[in-house]
């Protein structure tokens, strides 16, 4: 009897949902393309996750806007899929594996940093998913994985580019360096200028090596060490939020050479924290944004305008990383709707990407490689806190 | 002699950062029993508070309406933060520590984890994730003493760390409510029964942490002056290392083991290749435990003091 | 020991309660993986099909989280979906086929406890394994969620049991995880850092429990630097000693250009699959089990309860404590060997205090002193997790929100303070809904 009652209502409820289910009509069937954000969004590096966003939501803006993406022929709209990596390597692996078998995209931007971004290349080259790091500058992202591409330069690039540019301009000899030891770009940076500048000026010439640890904030101890080192210059190539303090320390402490910097003080947050301390000192970035021209000033403006801040590097390389993807896309000759076919076919016109025209530099994947072949330029802060052009070093 | 005079300096600015959270951490652990992991964050919200405080008189003195010197500012700053911020330590204790007095410890270790991680997510939601600089209250001044650097910023933030920390004791040795404190740390079952009102003793010793925390943050943001949403956490953390290295119940305590943190941590950098800093650091920290069990000012453990 | 789903009738009262009941009674464990069975099997045949023809894009992969929070149109088709591949076929089946489960069940259990476990466990795997074949995130999902099941239980020895406050875990997780990296990749591939495989990788599978149990060995060994202090000292002191542990291995490991320092290690062998993590993670609950309920493990209860009177009764403290120390960090060096083979790379970032913050969570949350609050705390946070995906930064609103709640309603956790006897779960029910054996089904303490 109670069976009986039992199956009553289970098959009301049934019929009931089925009802609501079917009864929403079908909607319109745009065709639509898929790229996932896989960024660091909470955690400890929530800056880089907002721009990475900022970035491709005008970008896939843009592309809508003028009516989609065409291949082949036909039009398609873009769709972002963005899922958060809370800076932690196992979230990650598990989002990149949702954004591939989930929502079935057919490029990933992202992970940006080199933790999060080593797992997610793993996964993204096993899936043979199209994966751009726009930030990711540890070897590992991309060697021996043809899915996985990045818009930067390599630490082995810019290190002796900086190298040059200290010998060649000032003639100087004696080096120091400071860097974050548990932080692998700064630390693959500091080791190849390192190497270089010993290569040139001979064993002995970086007269003070020093480190710290990630989310440190006090370098006395550090700076004290290198200052009474006798070096000529300080090389430091932390991000923009760390180099307000070790700049403004080292006036503290009495320190009055130059200071050099690399890709990651590209910010204008760091002239905003770090005022009129950082004026004169050298860097060397991707793009330069006081007197950009072209494509980057407009990027710059409208980036400006649409998010209140001028875009850091992270903004302009994830715009260089998803307009990758665009281009590929476009020239993948006719997508089949099958999204492992596609997939394939974008990841071949990517690795075919020849003096793409980006706001950060002209980029050339060479053969059977994702690092990008592209020229770095050496930006003076100068006294107004604009980044002015300085000089570009090419490989 | 001078670089170890210049790292003096340097390690007493950077302990007394590691002295103010701790005695926060020690205070509630002292008297309520309780790990406050969300204190290293009641400090980063502090620092932000401080931040928009400042910001908000600097911006009144801009417009002309209320004109005031820098040092005045900054004395206002600090104390108004350190009301707020101790208001916000006190709503902490009532809504995550009061309804767990009776649990094992380590549940409330786990809800001021999880306040902190609140904290953290609020900030970041409610201003972004861009990074805040802290207003320049005062404008440093560098001057040489015989080969060290010394500025005004780095003796004020030694100073006033070091006053706060006495005032607080004297609070401690001399008031009535801080003998009722005194009182609660030495038996905290008993003394309730006495008449002894637990429930402010509790909400004031979280206002008097989280208002020193504050006072952290301020120093730090004059000091350090880029403030993100994550900076507590590994303050916190340090800084509970030396509010237990100082031993239980004791300010004292735990302002030294706050400036001995600092002075491993400056020292060893200096000493050693500093690579190998945090290694070194918490090896000594590990093998001062190993000769000293009980901290540096601590009693060895009774049975009622259990996790 | 009641799982929430058959009380005995009339405890609490209330109809709708008491017709929960009715249906659940007389359905042993054997009948709900019946029906779980049932239900995975539906979704892999008829999944997709049933998901074009209720409109959904494809199968709901975590329980239809993704569409509820992002797309609420799709809700009914969602809860459509769930209704008829999960809800019905798990509780028809369990309902239909109680009469012969409960049979094996009893054959089972009277001749061969043993085989009933293997049994049980068998099934369970299949429903895993079916569960995880429709969708590879679900895989990743699932084997990340059984390593920390092992974390959070091998925390909870140390911490619950013991009532030890360890922050050691992330340490000892990464002794595990880059000592058995190097066996494997040493060993086994060809990589730019270490050169040339030293045996044929076809060896690498019969090699790699060895590898499992080397790395936990080393994160045992590790563990001497926490045990020893843990003589003299205790609570709160040894909380920063395990903190300073944890400190300690990440600037060792950052230091140690060899396994590549800061920029990581990479290239384990793909050897972590669905079938080894799950076999490890069965392993680790059933010696964990066994350990905290025997002779040991009461004296772990005593050691927390009143250590001097522990020493009283006979107890030898120093090696209880050693015991437990090195038993909970083998198992965390384990699930961290597991972990850098699921990710085929580590990095010494990993293990750091986000990581504890995490396995502490888990372990509260689940429940002191108790092997299933582990299981649960573990699966449910890592499950909540992923499901909250769409919610994005206020994920980390929410889910902290709810372990607050939790901990102010439950002090102890969801499930604290009981003892998990596998033979009691596995029993055959009676018609009256209770359980044949009820001696052993402990409430703890």
């Amino acid at each position: 009897m109670k069976n009986v009652r039992l199956c009553t209502v289970l098959f009301a409820v049934l019929v009931a949902v089925l009802g609501l289910a079917l009864f929403p009509a079908a909607a319109q069937k745009t065709p639509v393309l898929k790229i996932g954000i896989n960024a660091e969004i909470t955690g400890d590096i929530p800056k880089v996750g907002e721009a990475t966003k900022y970035a491709a939501q005008m970008y896939v803006e843009d592309v809508n806007k003028a009516g989609g993406i065409e291949v082949g022929g036909k039009k398609y709209r873009l769709e972002l899929a963005i899922e958060d990596n809370e800076a932690k390597a196992e979230s990650a692996a598990k989002a990149a594996t949702k954004l591939i078998t989930v929502d079935e995209v057919i490029a990933i931007v992202g992970p940006q940093a080199s933790k999060q971004a080593v797992p997610a290349g793993e996964v993204c080259n096993n899936y043979k998913t199209p994966m751009v790091s726009a930030w990711s500058t540890n070897p590992n992202t991309t060697k021996d994985r043809p899915y996985v591409f990045r818009a930067c330069f390599l630490d082995d690039f810019q290190g002796p580019a900086l190298s040059i540019f200290a010998s060649q301009e000032y003639r100087f000899k004696k080096a120091a360096v400071l860097y974050d030891v548990a932080s692998d770009y700064p630390k693959g940076l500091a080791e190849f200028f390192k190497k270089d500048w010993e290569k040139r000026n001979g064993p002995g010439s970086v007269v003070a090596y020093e480190s710290f640890t990630t989310k440190d904030t006090d370098f006395s101890s550090q700076l004290t060490k290198i200052i009474n080192s006798g070096a000529e210059f300080l090389f430091t190539p932390q991000y923009y939020n760390e180099v307000p303090l070790i700049v403004q320390q080292a006036k503290q402490l009495g320190w009055k050479k130059p200071i050099l910097g690399s890709d990651s003080w590209a910010s204008d947050e760091l002239v905003k924290l770090c005022g009129k301390d950082c004026f004169g000192h050298f860097f060397v970035s991707h793009y330069a944004s006081a007197g950009a021209k072209g494509a980057t000033k407009e990027f710059i403006d409208r980036y400006k305008a649409k998010y209140g801040s001028i875009p850091d590097d992270v903004a302009a390389l994830t715009w260089d990383a998803i307009g990758l993807i665009g281009a590929a896309i476009r020239n993948a000759g006719k997508l089949t709707g099958d999204v492992k076919k596609d997939r394939e076919a974008v990841r071949n016109a990517l690795a075919q990407t020849k003096d793409y025209p980006g706001i950060t530099g002209t980029i050339s994947f060479p053969p059977g490689s994702g690092d990008p072949i592209k020229c770095a330029n050496i930006v003076k802060i100068n006294d107004k806190g604009e980044f002015e052009f300085y000089k570009s070093v090419c490989p | 002699m001078t670089v170890f005079l210049q790292n003096l300096v340097n390690a007493l600015q950077w302990g007394s950062f590691y002295a103010l959270i701790a005695i926060g951490y020690s205070m509630v652990y002292s008297i309520l029993m309780l790990f406050n992991f969300a204190h290293g964050d009641v400090f980063m919200t502090g620092a932000y508070i401080g931040c928009g405080i400042a910001m908000l008189l600097l911006g009144l003195g801009a417009a002309g309406l209320l004109v005031l010197p820098g040092w005045l500012v900054l004395g206002l700053t600090i104390l108004l933060a350190m009301i707020v911020t101790a208001g916000l330590g006190m709503f902490i204790e009532r809504v995550g520590y009061r309804p767990l007095r009776e649990a094992p410890r380590a549940s409330a270790a786990i809800t001021g984890l999880m306040i902190g991680i609140i904290l953290e997510t609020g900030n970041l939601i409610l201003l972004g994730a861009q990074r805040v600089k802290f207003p320049a209250l005062i404008q440093p001044v560098t001057f040489e003493l015989g080969g060290v650097f010394l500025t005004n910023q780095k003796i004020m933030i030694v100073v006033v760390a070091l006053g706060l920390a006495l005032a607080l004791h004297q609070f401690i040795r001399r008031t009535r409510w801080g003998m009722a404190m005194r009182a609660m740390a030495f038996d905290y079952a008993v003394v309730p029964l006495m008449g002894v009102p637990i429930n402010r003793i509790a909400a004031l010793t979280f206002a008097l942490g989280s208002g020193l925390a504050a006072a952290a943050g301020i120093l730090f943001g004059m000091a350090y002056p880029v403030l993100d949403p994550y900076m507590g956490i590994v303050f916190g953390w340090k800084s509970f290392v030396a509010a237990i290295l100082g031993g239980r119940g004791s300010i004292l305590g735990a302002t030294l083991a706050g400036f001995l943190l600092g002075f491993i941590e400056i020292f060893v950098a200096m000493v050693f290749p500093s690579t190998l800093r945090d290694f070194i650091a918490y090896s000594i920290i590990l093998l001062i435990l190993v000769f000293r069990p009980y901290g540096l000012f601590g009693e060895p453990y009774s049975v009622r003091l259990r996790l | 020991m009641e799982p929430h789903l058959h009380r005995p009738s009339g405890a609490l009262g209330g109809g709708r309660r008491d017709r929960a009941a009715d249906f659940a009674r007389g359905v042993p464990l054997l009948g709900w993986l019946f029906g779980a069975l049932l239900a995975v099997l539906l979704e892999s045949f008829f999944g997709r099909d049933l998901a074009d023809f209720l409109d959904l894009p494809r199968v709901p992969v975590l329980f239809g989280f993704e569409y509820a929070l992002n797309k609420p149109r799709l809700i009914p088709g969602t809860l459509a979906f769930l209704f008829l591949v999960y809800a019905l076929p798990l509780l028809l089946g369990a309902r239909l086929l109680r009469g012969p489960a409960n049979r094996i069940a009893r054959l089972l259990a009277a001749r061969a406890p043993g085989v009933a476990l293997l049994l049980h466990l068998a099934f369970l795997y299949g429903i895993l394994h079916l569960w995880t074949e429709v969708s590879d995130y679900r895989l990743i999902v699932a084997k990340i969620t059984l390593i920390a099941v092992m974390l959070t239980l091998s925390l909870n020895v140390v911490n619950g049991f013991m009532g030890e406050f360890s922050c050691s875990h992330p340490g000892f997780m990464a002794l595990g995880a880059y000592a058995g990296s190097l066996v494997t990749i040493v060993g086994f591939t060809n990589s730019a850092m270490f050169g040339a495989a030293l045996l044929p990788p076809a060896l690498g599978p019969v090699f790699f429990p060895l590898a499992l149990l080397l790395g936990g060995a080393v994160a045992a060994v590790g563990a001497l630097a926490v045990a020893i202090p843990s003589f003299r000292t205790r609570g709160d002191y040894l909380a920063i000693i395990s903190l300073a542990f944890t400190f300690i291995v990440k600037s060792l490991i950052e230091n140690l250009e060899i396994v590549g320092g800061p920029r990581g290690l990479r290239g384990q062998p793909d050897w972590a699959n669905l079938p080894v993590v799950f076999v490890c993670t069965v392993i680790c609950v059933a010696m964990i089990n066994q350990f905290v309920r025997s002779i040991y493990g009461l004296g772990l209860n005593a050691v927390r309860d009143n250590e001097m009177a522990a020493e009283a009764m006979t107890i030898n403290t120093r090696r209880t404590k050693m015991v437990a120390f090195l038993f909970a960090a083998f198992w965390a060096g384990v699930a961290g060997v597991l972990f850098a083979h699921v990710l085929r790379y580590v990095n010494p970032g990993t293990f750091g205090l986000q990581q504890l913050a995490e396995v502490l969570a888990m372990m509260y949350f689940g429940g002191l002193n108790s092997v299933v609050g582990s299981i649960v705390g573990a699966v449910s946070i890592n499950l909540l997790s992923e499901m909250l995906r769409p919610l994005e930064i206020w994920k980390w609103i929410f889910i902290p929100l709810l372990l607050i709640l939790v901990m102010i309603f439950r002090p102890t956790g969801l499930i604290a303070f009981r003892e998990f006897d596998p033979l009691a779960w596995i029993a055959p029910r009676d018609g009256n809904g209770s359980r044949e054996r009820r001696e052993n089904s402990g409430e703890g303490k």
